[in-house]
């Protein structure tokens, strides 16, 4: 029997723990427990996910709650390490590229129990973004990778990682997207925000490089309001994001924007009707341009890099420089020139998180 | 004024930084304003009673301005605690540079905090692989290297592990920084240092063994079957030994006659230890290395090492913890099959003037990392 304890901490990680819990309690020889680090502990961005996609309650929640990387970090390893020596697992299963991540995997590492990592390899080369650090991190120490995108498998070569310890197996997130779609597609959230189907634009921001400045935010608020002129935008904000523009003086521009309407984020099947059914999406999140490329939706990235390139060469994503006349600009070509193509990269198929299992049957 | 923070924990990582702080006080001179200044972190990963005032002034180590008291634990909480300690730190003193050594909790503390801070961290023997992942220390480097914005490397070895990885901006090869401060302190001992005689055993008649890595202190077969062998050899064994592992050695009914177990020494009494010993027998990766210096053949109680290259020109032999091949090895030595030929790898661990490069390299280009290989 192997014991694995798979890990999920902040919001992006629960649309790919959701697949793979499913997944390992199907398996015959595997006992699978999860572990949810409390690192985001808004119910909004929380409990509202897990029943929304039907995730069994973490066996144990470390609660650790909001702080600084350092302090962050430590916290989770200070309350997960006892779990491990309890547990006595096999396996430690991280996703992503959160705190909680590499955290997790550090301890696992050093107490000799065996790492996987879930959405390896992919990398901005950006070394001031925090994720990227945490992913580089755990990829260097992670036994079993586990790769979403071509791209993560040259990039894991070029780091010197054993061909042996990868996998391409697919997309995890894309299992939850393509199971949820018909429940998705009886949400009322379009009626409730008084929408029309293809009439309206979805924002999300919340990468510090946009939302901590003022003049980032103010140049990209300018570019939503000459959009709302043309269709309305929906942009459920992250609370960093709020707490920013209050600090800011920038609550006045929202105010003066009827047409952009900001409610609090929103359940996943919620978002996933709301995205299904604009326009165009105009985002910094990681997962939502994977989200969009297999929607069909044209997505417009607000970031100067993305560890994602799979979603720009088969996809609909495109990046766009963070500042008005970029926005602006880029927005009027994909008006211009109609709903996208878009093909569906290779492996995302719905069937991500069986493969995984299937690779660590075999490692038993 | 360029502003480092040094994060150090462990005595090892005491005795290079003041290779490097002895460098940075020359190159201060005359520099008025354009200097360097230091400020060193001790985490108090170990606390230990001969970091006395006496060991700092001996040594002239700059004492810590800082000692986060983090103190003995398991790996995931002293890490932890080091991280906040060393945050809130960095966060007061805003340096340019965090440096960091070697490959302890402490030196993976201080990168990945730096690291989130956005602070450039150089890494002082960066890209050493055993690649025997079981270790602790093997996670630390491979770890902190990821995040190293300036690495220097004591070997040429060291820089192609880097390559191997896909590392190469930033690297540097600018030779062993312990060398600096052999070479340094050996002087000081050689006056000082009443060890040998203090012990009544004479110059070379006696061989030193330390043992002190996880792999071999908490497995008890190895132990044993490292102190039997030992117990079975000619010459006396003079072991510092740390309390705990004295602990279990008498509980397995103690050790032969010619094995001497003692205090943990200080470091100018271990060089003179080592210097006077026939034998060195040890799992520790620098002991490996003064052995070398110091023309001491060695036996290395592990699979595997990150030092190659001391194996490969026959100064040290790679023999794990089985009884007869500690014996076979001692065999070698003893009939001159084997030993230290410094001619055989002519700089191999540089010139003893690392310290030196390392804070030039600073002085240019902290952050902007450039490859290249500065010959030795």
């Amino acid at each position: 029997m192997q014991r694995i304890i798979c890990i999920c901490g902040a919001r992006p990680n629960f649309m790919k723990i959701a697949p793979l819990m499913a997944a390992f309690s199907k398996a015959d020889g595997i006992e699978a427990m999860l572990v949810h680090t409390g690192q985001h502990y808004d119910t909004k961005m929380s409990e509202l996910f897990f029943e929304d996609l039907g995730i069994p309650k973490p066996n144990i929640n470390l609660e650790v709650g909001s702080a600084s990387h350092a302090v962050q970090t430590a916290e989770i390893m200070r309350h997960f390490e006892p779990v491990v020596l309890d547990f006595k697992p096999h396996w430690v299963v991280v996703v992503g590229d959160v705190n909680s991540t590499i955290a997790c995997a550090l301890v696992a590492s050093k107490l000799g129990v065996k790492v996987a990592h879930v959405e390896a390899g992919l990398r901005s080369f950006d070394r001031d973004m925090p994720e990227e650090i945490n992913r580089v991190l755990t990829d260097s120490i992670s036994d079993l990778l586990l790769v979403s995108e071509p791209s993560g498998l040259k990039h894991l070569k070029a780091e010197g990682v054993a061909d042996e310890k990868v996998h391409f197996v697919g997309n995890v997130m894309i299992d939850t997207l393509m199971k949820n779609r018909e429940r998705a597609a009886q949400s009322k959230i379009l009626d409730e925000l008084g929408l029309s189907p293809k009439e309206f634009a979805t924002v999300t921001l919340h990468r510090p490089s946009n939302v901590d400045s003022v003049e980032s935010l103010s140049s990209i608020l300018d570019a939503f309001e000459k959009i709302t002129a043309d269709m309305r935008v929906v942009f459920p904000m992250h609370p960093r994001t709020r707490k920013n523009i209050e600090a800011l003086g920038l609550a006045g521009r929202l105010d003066s924007m009827p047409r952009l309407l900001t409610p609090q984020p929103l359940g996943y099947l919620d978002f996933l009707k709301l995205m299904s059914e604009s326009a165009l999406v105009l985002t910094d999140s990681g997962g939502i341009q994977e989200e969009t490329t297999i929607l069909g939706v044209p997505c417009l990235t607000l970031r100067e890099n993305t560890e994602r390139p799979v979603t720009i060469t088969e996809g609909t994503n495109q990046l766009v420089q963070p500042n008005a006349d970029s926005i602006l600009s880029a927005y009027a070509k994909v008006r211009s020139e109609g709903p996208c193509e878009g093909h569906r990269p290779e492996l995302w198929d719905g069937h991500a998180a069986e493969r995984i299992v299937e690779v660590f049957l075999a490692q038993a | 004024m360029r502003r480092i923070v040094t994060v150090v924990g462990a005595r090892p990582q005491f005795v290079k930084a003041a290779a490097l702080s002895r460098a940075f006080a020359a190159w201060n001179v005359g520099c008025g304003l354009a200097g360097f200044r230091e400020r060193i972190v001790h985490t108090g990963q170990h606390y230990d009673e001969n970091m006395s005032k006496v060991f700092f002034d001996e040594l002239e180590i700059p004492r810590p301005v800082v000692n986060l008291e983090i103190g003995s634990g398991r790996h995931g909480e002293q890490t932890a605690a080091m991280l906040v300690g060393i945050e809130e730190v960095l966060l007061a003193e805003e340096p340019d540079c965090v440096l960091v050594y070697g490959d302890t909790n402490s030196t993976l503390a201080g990168a990945l905090v730096a690291a989130k801070l956005g602070i450039p961290v150089a890494h002082v023997e960066a890209g050493l692989r055993s690649y025997n992942r079981r270790m602790p220390e093997e996670i630390n480097r491979v770890l902190t290297d990821r995040v190293s914005s300036l690495l220097f490397c004591p070997t040429s070895g060291a820089v192609q592990c880097l390559e191997k990885e896909g590392i190469r901006r930033g690297v540097h090869r600018v030779g062993d920084v312990m060398y600096d401060s052999v070479l340094h302190n050996a002087r000081l001992s050689a006056g000082s240092s009443r060890v040998v005689a203090t012990l009544g055993l004479g110059s070379k008649a006696f061989c030193l063994g330390t043992v002190h890595r996880q792999e071999n202190t908490d497995d008890i077969d190895r132990l044993r079957s490292i102190f039997s062998a030992f117990g079975r050899m000619d010459l006396p064994v003079v072991i510092p030994v740390h309390p705990r592992t004295r602990k279990v050695l008498l509980g397995e009914g103690g050790v032969s006659d010619n094995v001497h177990l003692i205090e943990p020494v200080g470091y100018l009494d271990m060089l003179m230890l080592v210097k006077h010993s026939r034998l060195v027998l040890t799992d520790s990766g620098g002991l490996q290395k003064e052995a070398y210096w110091l023309g001491v053949p060695c036996i290395t109680l592990r699979e595997e090492t990150e030092w190659v290259e001391l194996v490969d020109c026959g100064a040290n032999q790679l023999v794990g913890a089985s009884t007869e091949a500690i014996l076979a090895a001692v065999g070698r030595v003893e009939r001159g099959e084997v030993g230290v030929d410094h001619r055989r790898a002519p700089g191999l661990y540089g010139d003893g003037r690392s310290a030196e490069r390392i804070v030039k390299i600073l002085a240019g280009e902290e952050g902007r990392g450039v490859c290249s290989d500065a010959d030795c």
